[in-house]
């Protein structure tokens, strides 16, 4: 039986992350992946003529050379080389203000560029804006420090230097906003952003939109050059360049205990041994189809009764390749947000009674930011929006293609309403993700890539603070986007390099211990 | 920064306590919530599962051999006779067959009405091949009863309303008809909404497969016309000849757009690619089935013409396994493979797929360029589709695991 040190399965963003950090630490690795691609979501496919992303709209943390992000700092200490794009805007909207009036804003990178802009389109927001990302700055302080002390911050220097952090850290967003007074219409296009994080205003962290705007805004966003396959290919090769094995097609089906340690994983290419599974598989799938019921703790049964199956951002995506240019079809921007009304709360009960009431979607052009993205004369659209359970939980697969299309077809007539871009007449290629497509790829619940929605008293920083407490499987930790930084593609890799050190440390101690290792 | 001027709750001092508290509240809540037993089963998941299973284990339930056109029909269903995964018309079944010990692959197009899976039943139909591996040898040995794995329904050649025209003329080669049968079929039963003028060229009257069917849907439905084109007869009533752009001018709608499909031997796509290309519709408009790479490797454009006929060895990795096996520089890797009795991936056997997706970590191979179907950093890290690259050296690769 082939034997590791440790074993990831899940070449997704987490898996990819969490591998290549234990194979630099000197651990000989495996890393299997139940797809014949690396990515989960992080991928491409090939249409006709075309190479599409499925997944990726911008990257908020890779930043520029003087001013690299997480993303770009953790791409060099692993070696791995890819190219990346600058996107020029942060983002166009076009919407309705809650007051009912007409919303259609264009925000520029940069913070000042960014709150001149607000500046314009709500005069008198100059002060307001200013003291948010000054707030913005000192969370993101605030969590880098926390981070340092990994988790055992001086009380002292958080109540001096982060005590704002302290004083809005435990609210929603939306209670930040009302405290800081800022005017409604600021507050409706920040609005914006609560799409990429799947909960809205009233009940996301402040904490955890304050980071992912500042980073967006500041460091300004990215894409890679050739799709996110250029980025899971160049981490799988440079895994493999540190002495990793991959293994494609291969499956975990369950996790293999001697007492109450896991000690290995059973595949369709057979059983391997291991001190150490990292898993880039939602708990619950893990706790319910995976082990033994027997080993499973009340606590964690608790845990993921008290999430109540809340999973975030069940896409439901449509890729348009087009035998014309994007300036032929009037497109300018990179990303159109396109929602029903500015209100997250009410967006987003929408969005979950089902296509019939669902107005949201984003519009990317990927020829906006890469001129090269498609052969010369063409250029490849996107939609995202979300699916609800209501509409793909029952429904008949006789009834499935006619629904999916069904849907396309709202949002085609919602931009051509909206916006005047007409796509009929040019879709050469065209291809739709629902929730069902990325259940069968990604085998996340429900087809949901946020994980668990970060919300309420289960945010991001909440969390963060409680790593050693959840999943105390010993030599089995989850990693991805249901982990404690929660979705998005630079917050699973962080989750994956994070669980892994972690994992290096349980190795270590139980080593010193003289138990198994 | 300085301190803000900020009240959100009631008491700013507890606002502190309050961050502070914030994993407190969370395991309160955790334990607060009576445990229940968890399930990994999600609605979703299991819609996405039938839908797309892995593999389907099929029994024969039925053989119709269709005499002068060299065919047998096979009806295949679940040993259960529960219903089978639904399809778009014109979808294909990539057969895994053990034969000789070997694990080849081989795609055939589902050529009856999408509703029927429903019913449990697939049907295909497989043609005499003379000289090839699989088709005689499926043909003289397949009868009731056997059983056979399969792929769950593959492949893009489905009719797609938000691209193609209203209006399809469908050119069909021999057992090209059999993904019409079924795009015919679905409009006749309401499941597709396009008109379709099918010119099904073969070589003699006596040798037009599925002739009654086709014109008993015809009968029934409007929306779907078919007119035979015979190349070594000439009769009153057909078109004579092979499919040519005049030909299919005189049956396209007039003034209207259309799209034209295409599936048919190799033959047929080499004599109609300057005929499409001479009726100038948008490559949105052209859809074709894409069939088997060449058995001729030597005669695509930069074949490195000294490589005909030489041997290499390739050392194949799966997972912890290897072995080194004989390859031919005339044959796909994936055949060598295959030949091995290895069981790796595969399904369409002409490079659009990528299910074959494997590392090339030694050596170097030849993909004929109409084959080249690869993603850009597959390319660039040296991933091969072995389905149709032809080894041009000793080779080490890294192929995928199967889940059968």
């Amino acid at each position: 039986m082939p034997k590791y040190d440790i074993v990831v399965v899940g070449a997704g963003n987490a898996g990819m992350s969490a591998a290549l950090q234990c194979q630099l630490m000197g651990m000989k690795t495996l890393l299997i992946e139940k797809h014949n691609l690396p990515g989960g979501a992080a991928t491409s496919f090939v249409r006709g003529r075309f190479e599409v992303d499925p997944s990726l709209h911008e990257l908020c943390d890779y930043g520029p050379a003087d001013n690299p992000g997480d993303l770009r700092n953790m791409m060099d200490k692993y070696g791995v080389k890819a190219e990346f794009i600058e996107v020029e805007d942060c983002f166009r909207c076009v919407s309705t203000y809650r007051d009912g009036s007409p919303m259609d804003v264009t925000m520029p990178n940069g913070i000042e560029a960014f709150i001149d802009k607000m500046e314009e389109y709500v005069p008198g927001s100059r002060e307001k804006m200013q003291q948010l990302f000054d707030l913005f700055q000192e969370v993101l302080d605030g969590i880098a420090y926390i981070t340092a002390s990994r988790g055992n911050p001086d009380p002292k220097i958080l109540g001096t230097t982060y005590a704002n952090m302290l004083k809005t850290g435990a609210y929603s967003t939306q209670e930040v906003f009302d405290g800081l007074e800022l005017p409604e219409k600021c507050q409706d296009i920040l609005s914006t952003y609560w799409s990429y994080l799947g909960v809205d205003m009233e009940h996301l962290a402040f904490i955890h939109y304050a980071a992912m705007v500042h980073k967006y805004t500041s460091r300004g966003a990215y894409i890679l050059k050739h799709t996110s396959h250029e980025l899971a290919t160049a981490m799988v090769e440079r895994f493999r360049e540190l002495g990793g094995d991959v293994w494609f097609n291969c499956r975990a089906e369950e996790f293999l205990f001697k007492g109450d340690h896991c000690c290995g994983v059973r595949t369709n290419l057979g059983d391997i041994d291991c001190n150490y599974v990292l898993a880039n598989i939602n708990p619950d799938i893990i706790y319910g189809r995976m082990m033994p019921k027997e080993l499973v703790p009340e606590r964690e049964k608790k845990l993921s009764a008290a999430r109540g199956r809340k999973i975030g951002g069940r896409m439901y995506t449509a890729y348009f390749c087009l035998d014309c240019t994007a300036e032929e079809l009037g497109i300018h921007d990179y990303t159109i947000f396109l929602p029903g009304t500015a209100y997250s709360p009410t967006e987003y009960e929408n969005i979950m009674k089902g296509m019939e009431y669902n107005n949201f979607s984003i519009f990317n052009c990927y020829n906006i930011a890469n001129p090269d993205f498609s052969p010369p004369g063409t250029c490849v659209c996107a939609f995202t929006t979300f699916g609800s359970p209501v509409d793909w939980d029952d429904l008949k697969q006789e009834d499935y293609f006619r629904f999916k299309e069904a849907g396309v077809d709202k949002l085609l007539k919602n931009l051509k309403e909206k916006l005047g871009i007409d796509l009929s007449g040019h879709i050469e290629e065209i291809e739709i993700g629902s929730p069902w497509t990325f259940a069968r790829y990604l085998g996340v619940p429900e087809g949901g890539v946020y994980g668990y929605e970060a919300r309420d008293w289960d945010g991001m920083m909440a969390r963060m603070q409680m790593i050693g407490y959840d999943y105390p499987i010993k030599g089995l930790r989850p990693i991805g986007a249901a982990g404690p930084r929660s979705d998005g593609y630079t917050a699973s890799m962080i989750c994956g390099q994070l669980m892994a050190l972690n994992a290096l440390l349980d190795l270590k101690k139980w080593k010193e211990e003289g138990g198994k290792a | 920064m300085a301190a803000l001027n900020i009240k959100i709750g009631p008491d700013p001092r507890l606002d502190m306590a309050k961050f502070a508290n914030m994993a407190k509240v969370r395991e309160e809540t955790i334990q607060a919530t009576p445990a229940k037993e968890v399930s990994g089963v999600f609605p979703i998941n299991e819609n996405a599962k039938a839908l797309h299973p892995d593999f389907l284990e099929l029994v024969i339930d039925e053989v119709i051999d269709r005499g002068c056109a060299e065919a047998k029909t096979f009806v295949l269903r679940r040993p259960d006779g529960a219903p089978l995964p639904y399809f778009r018309a014109g979808q294909y079944l990539s057969l895994k067959l053990p034969l000789d010990g070997s694990f080849v692959t081989r795609s055939y197009s589902l050529c009856n009405s999408p509703k029927e899976a429903l019913e449990g039943r697939y049907v295909i139909t497989v043609r005499a091949n003379p000289g090839g591996f699989v088709a005689d040898r499926l043909l003289a040995e397949l009868k009731p009863g056997d059983k056979i794995l399969s792929s769950s329904p593959q492949g893009f050649f489905y009719y797609e309303k938000l691209r193609d025209a209203k209006q399809v003329i469908g050119l069909a080669g021999g057992s090209g008809i059999t993904p019409f049968l079924s795009l015919a079929s679905a409009i006749r039963d309401g499941i597709e909404d396009f008109d379709l003028t099918l010119l099904f060229g073969s070589r003699t009257e006596d040798n037009i497969l599925f002739r009654e069917e086709l014109d008993a849907i015809a009968a029934e439905c409007p929306r779907f016309k078919v007119f035979h084109v015979l190349s070594e007869e000439k009769k009153d009533g057909f078109e004579s000849g092979f499919i040519t752009a005049d030909m299919i001018r005189k049956y396209a709608p007039e003034g209207k757009e259309y799209s034209v499909y295409l599936c048919g031997p190799e033959a047929m796509y080499r004599f109609l690619k300057p005929e499409i290309a001479a009726l100038n519709l948008p490559e949105r408009l052209f859809r074709r089935k894409l069939i088997d790479v060449t058995k001729t490797p030597w005669e695509c454009e930069g074949y490195p013409q000294e490589e005909k006929g030489k041997t290499y060895q390739i050392t194949v990795r799966q997972g912890p396994q290897e072995c080194v096996i004989p390859a031919s520089a005339d044959e796909p890797v994936l055949v060598a493979i295959e030949r091995a009795g290895i069981k790796a991936p595969s399904r369409c056997r002409a490079g659009e797929c990528g299910w074959c997706r494997s590392r090339l970590l030694e050596g170097t191979v030849f993909i004929p360029q109409e084959n080249e179907m690869r993603r850009w950093a597959d390319v660039h890290f040296g991933y091969i589709h072995p389905c149709c690259s032809f080894p041009t050296g000793d080779l080490v690769l890294e192929v995928p695991g199967e889940f059968f």
